[in-house]
């Protein structure tokens, strides 16, 4: 590859200036994406080895799976890919608006403080410091910085849009402006919590909500953070590189509105069979079927623009990594949906299958994305050859070859443990593999399997950071220039005001679209009835008005492109619909009334000081709470879990993945000193198993000083607990810790009452409990509702 | 539907979709192709299935919804288990215990549920004192010695004591054999010696 000279001004003979782009910004969050994508993936593939080997735990608290995988997804969603993402954004931006990033000062804010958050992340999750939601783990103070910093760059990026020289937006900067404010919608309102302390908070919201906008928030995430931004890029990066058309400029713009616009309804297909009301399953599972399209759409003008340099390929890595990341990208978004569908669900829910879904994301489409991106941009930042195509080629194919191994493995060892877990016999009253440890010690090969599979990425990776290092290594750094005429400035005649953003024919039948379908499915008989025959009434006028007057749809669009403000309002609006309608019905909802008689019974004190520790060692990374509504989790796991059942907990744990078996129903089975014997060695109770042992549990104090604070967040957040002073909580905590104390000696194990490990088992002994009729002895004084 | 009938005057001729819209970015052109057939019918097709599966699901209600469809299965479970009831008395289990086939496939049950408290030497407290659960193999019994009253113990737990409740785990069939490998390490006729308060 040889380095491109700055763009030519082409024949024009005005007299102009040259402008220089701030390129030094990019090449920071280059170089950044090498280093946290390495850290990234190497925390990886540690996890993926303790998954298999729990001696690389190391009995060491901060070392735990619990504790790093959270670090891992955090490292690699928002580290690798986020400064990836704005690399990506600065560059493309810059020159397709044909102007300088507004403020350098924002610009070095930005990066330094997106890096800050980052170091802030990677000490405080191995510490054990989490808001036990995933994705959303760092802790509030951190949380109010990564806000500030995305105002920040959302600032930066819109003030950029408003000194820009090309009037039209081109469809990359559409998909930034659509991550940036989605982003900032889920990010806020995910993150709402009441703090007890520095460095502890509980969520807002509880239960099924809890529930609810986690998903809303943890499957948008992955739409707006690893999806849209990077189809930005693609737009950006593949026509360069390809030096082609775009495919189909009506492409982008149905297959953009119809991806924002329906992916923010998708969230509930991550709590399909779970107690989440059915209306809401439904909504989650058909628009997840219509997402297909529209995320294929994407696919589609990113491969058929490769069309006539498809030879390019052969030769050039950048290419390669393109394609096949568009091509990965295609596979996942059909996964997607076909996940989404209730009956597949019921089977690869829990499983390993998900773990290869989310890789092929991660690893095929953004890590694929980001190596093209780099190694394009490379020599043009830093004005000098890359250093070895041929390293570059071998990265390629080792990468190729790791994820084809990894999701292989996952699918095979997903649908092979979905399969036994689900299994029964003696005409289908009987689980097959009654041992949750008979269907993990069958997938073991398998998890090794992953192991090498992201080993070998990981190594390709470290080809890239080598190539880079070489390649940057005494190289001038050199900034992009273009020129600019006075004449470029933006004409303001096109000037799209409030009503004609609004009254025009394609948002109208859009808003009265959406508004009927509403009608029908939430209206009541007549009103349902005209909501239907509107909406079909709607579509067809559509059509018909489409069919004679689409030139003036099209005309619109073209001068709504020349205008940011109202088209940054307009995807706002497409984005705030889902959200809105599924949310705000589960927050105002009664749920005491719609509880289905299992109203939860509140903590005692000394449970949730073991809930929180519950919380603090990432039990939820593993361990789901929530039996779905299928004969094979019932005759497992007993009674499927009811809305009531965790109405109070902040934050809900109904978990996403089962490396060991759900803890729903728990604490009805086992007496304390199983637990006990468990947490220190639990291959000594479970012959095989893969979890890690815990020892400090039983070294540690528990710090019940902060539990007044907490009881107090708690009262605040809605749960009955009486007005306590902290003396009655000390007591009770006492009281029931020592009860825990006696009962373990009586088995011939003594551990201190004040040892950690009792909260632990006081909260796990109650898990399930609801509606029993012996509720613990310590709860009798407490006048909360009994279910 | 908006699938444009033969003669109809839009989209534009083919021809037009090969130029290039006339905007330039960065060196960035754009076609304006039209949108792959298969690709529409797909995006319509799932609008319509949702139309469909909502009206199914939600406006009619007429299928059934998670909770509904489990009680269904569940209640199917408990109507195969109660017709497959068989009497189980001591002297068949006696006999069982006495059966290789069965003590063997007990064997497999009691190694991969029961170890983890009863050890695999079924001896439990009896060979090491930080074991979970009781000595099997010798004749002091906490919840009765009889096979019968074994197998009631395995099939219903005794909570206060720690013994899970394996029914609804295990099934009947697993619980006679592994009912009858405990009792294979024993004689019909052999002393039974309550006790009654559990060993310190």
């Amino acid at each position: 590859m040889q380095p491109i000279p700055p763009s030519t001004p082409g024949s024009r003979t005005r007299p102009g200036l040259t402008l220089e782009f701030n390129d030094q910004i990019v090449r920071q969050f280059v170089l950044a994406t090498v280093v946290w994508g390495i850290v990234g993936m190497l925390v990886g593939v540690l996890v993926a080895s303790q998954l298999n080997f729990w001696q690389l735990n190391f009995q060491t608290a901060w070392l735990t799976f619990g504790r790093l995988r959270p670090l891992h997804t955090n490292a690699v969603i928002f580290a690798f890919v986020g400064n990836m993402m704005f690399a990506g954004v600065y560059y493309s931006t810059q020159r397709l608006v044909k102007a300088r990033l507004a403020s350098d000062f924002l610009s070095s804010l930005h990066f330094w403080g997106w890096q800050a958050i980052i170091v802030a992340a990677a000490v405080t999750l191995p510490l054990g410091l989490t808001r036990g939601k995933e994705y959303a783990e760092l802790i509030w103070p951190i949380n109010i910085a990564v806000a500030l910093i995305w105002v920040v760059f959302g600032v930066n990026f819109f003030w950029t849009l408003a000194r820009r020289r090309e009037p039209s937006l081109y469809v990359a900067i559409w998909f930034y402006i659509a991550t940036i404010i989605t982003v900032a919608m889920l990010y806020i309102v995910n993150h709402l919590s009441l703090p007890t302390s520095f460095t502890h908070s509980y969520p807002v919201f509880g239960g099924v909500q809890d529930a609810l906008v986690q998903w809303w928030y943890g499957h948008n995430a992955v739409a707006f953070f690893l999806t849209t931004p990077i189809l930005g890029i693609m737009y950006y990066f593949i026509p360069k590189a390809a030096e082609r058309p775009v495919y189909s400029y009506r492409l982008s713009v149905i297959h953009f509105w119809s991806l924002v616009f329906v992916y923010i309804w998708a969230g509930p297909h991550h709590l399909l069979n779970t107690s989440l009301p059915g209306w809401l399953q439904t909504l989650g599972m058909t628009f997840s079927l219509m997402l297909w399209a529209p995320s294929w759409g994407g696919m589609l003008n990113g491969l058929l623009t490769l069309r006539g340099a498809w030879h390019k390929l052969r030769t050039d890595p950048v290419l390669k990594f393109m394609a096949a990341a568009v091509t990965f990208y295609g596979m996942a978004t059909f996964e997607g949906p076909l996940l989404s569908i209730k009956s597949v669900n019921a089977l690869a829910h829990y499983t390993d299958w998900i773990i290869g879904h989310v890789h092929a994301g991660a690893l095929g489409w953004n890590g694929f994305m980001a190596a093209g991106m780099i190694y394009w941009l490379l020599p043009r930042l830093w004005n000098k050859p890359l250093h070895s195509v041929p390293l570059a080629n071998l990265h390629f194919w080792l990468g190729t070859v790791g994820i084809l191994l990894y999701v292989s493995a996952m699918w095979t060892s997903g649908i092979t443990q979905g399969v036994m877990l689900n299994a029964t016999t003696d005409n289908g009253t009987v689980l097959a593999y009654p041992n949750f440890l008979d269907t993990l010690n069958t997938i073991r090969p398998l998890m090794l399997m992953r192991v090498i599979g992201g080993g070998l990425y990981l190594l390709g990776f470290v080809l890239l950071a080598y190539n880079v290092w070489q390649t940057v290594r005494g190289a001038q750094p050199v900034n992009g220039t273009i020129e600019v005429f006075a004449d470029d400035e933006r004409p303001d005649a096109e000037h799209l005001g409030l009503v004609a953003s609004v009254l025009n024919p394609p948002v109208v039948f859009s808003v009265l679209a959406v508004g009927f379908s509403c009608a029908w499915m939430f209206g009541r008989e007549a009103l349902s009835i005209i909501g239907l025959v509107g909406l079909l009434f709607c579509v067809a006028v559509a059509i018909a008005h489409f069919q004679s007057k689409g030139k003036a749809w099209a005309g619109w669009y073209e001068r709504l492109l020349v205008n940011t403000a109202p088209f940054t309002i307009l995807t706002f609006f497409a984005v705030v619909a889902g959200g809105l309608i599924q949310i705000i019905p589960t927050v105002l909802a009664d749920h005491t009334a719609n509880s289905e008689d299992r109203l939860q019974t509140p903590y005692t004190p000394l449970e949730l000081a073991g809930r929180d520790l519950y919380v603090r060692e990432g039990c939820f990374t593993c361990h789901s709470q929530m039996i779905r509504t299928l004969v094979p989790d019932v005759l497992r796991y007993g009674d499927y879990s009811r809305l009531g059942e965790s109405i109070y907990d902040h934050p809900f744990q109904w978990g996403s993945k089962r490396n060991g078996p759900d803890l729903a129903r728990v604490g009805i089975k086992y007496p304390n000193v199983w637990h006990l014997r468990h947490m220190e060695d639990p291959r000594s109770i479970s012959v095989g198993s893969n979890m890690p042992p815990y020892p400090w549990l039983l070294a540690n104090n528990l710090d019940a000083g902060i539990l007044p604070a907490k009881v107090a967040v708690q009262r605040v957040l809605g749960v009955p607990y009486p007005n306590w002073t902290p003396a009655q909580i000390a007591t009770r905590v006492n009281e029931q810790a020592k009860g825990i104390s006696a009962d373990l000696r009586a088995a011939g194990a003594y551990v201190a009452p004040e040892k950690e490990i009792i909260a632990l088992i006081a909260y796990l002994q109650q898990l399930g409990r609801v509606g029993n009729p012996t509720p613990p002895a310590t709860l009798a004084a407490t006048p909360a509702p009994k279910g | 539907m908006p699938t444009m009938p033969p003669n109809a005057p839009v989209p534009p001729p083919p021809s037009s979709e090969d130029s290039l819209r006339p905007h330039v970015f960065d060196g960035i052109q754009e076609y304006d192709k039209r949108l792959p057939n298969w690709w529409l019918y797909t995006l319509y097709i799932t609008i319509v299935f949702w139309v469909g599966y909502w009206g199914y699901f939600e406006w009619f209600g007429i299928g059934l919804n998670g909770p509904q469809k489990v009680e269904q299965g569940m209640a199917k479970i408990e109507a195969a288990r109660l017709a497959s009831v068989t009497t189980i008395d001591d002297a068949s289990l006696w006999k069982m215990s006495q059966n290789p086939v069965f003590v063997e496939a007990g064997k497999v049950v009691f190694n991969s549920n029961c170890i983890a408290c009863h050890l695999a030497s079924m001896r439990g407290k009896g060979e090491s004192p930080a074991a979970i659960g009781s000595d099997l193999t010798d004749t002091t019994w906490l919840n009765g010695g009889r096979p019968t009253e074994v197998y009631n113990t395995i099939t219903k737990g005794i909570l206060l004591k720690g013994m899970p409740t394996w029914g609804p785990v295990l099934g009947a069939k697993k619980i006679t054999e592994v009912c009858a490998y405990v009792m294979s390490k024993h004689q019909e006729g052999e002393p039974i010696i309550p006790a009654d308060v559990p060993p310190k």
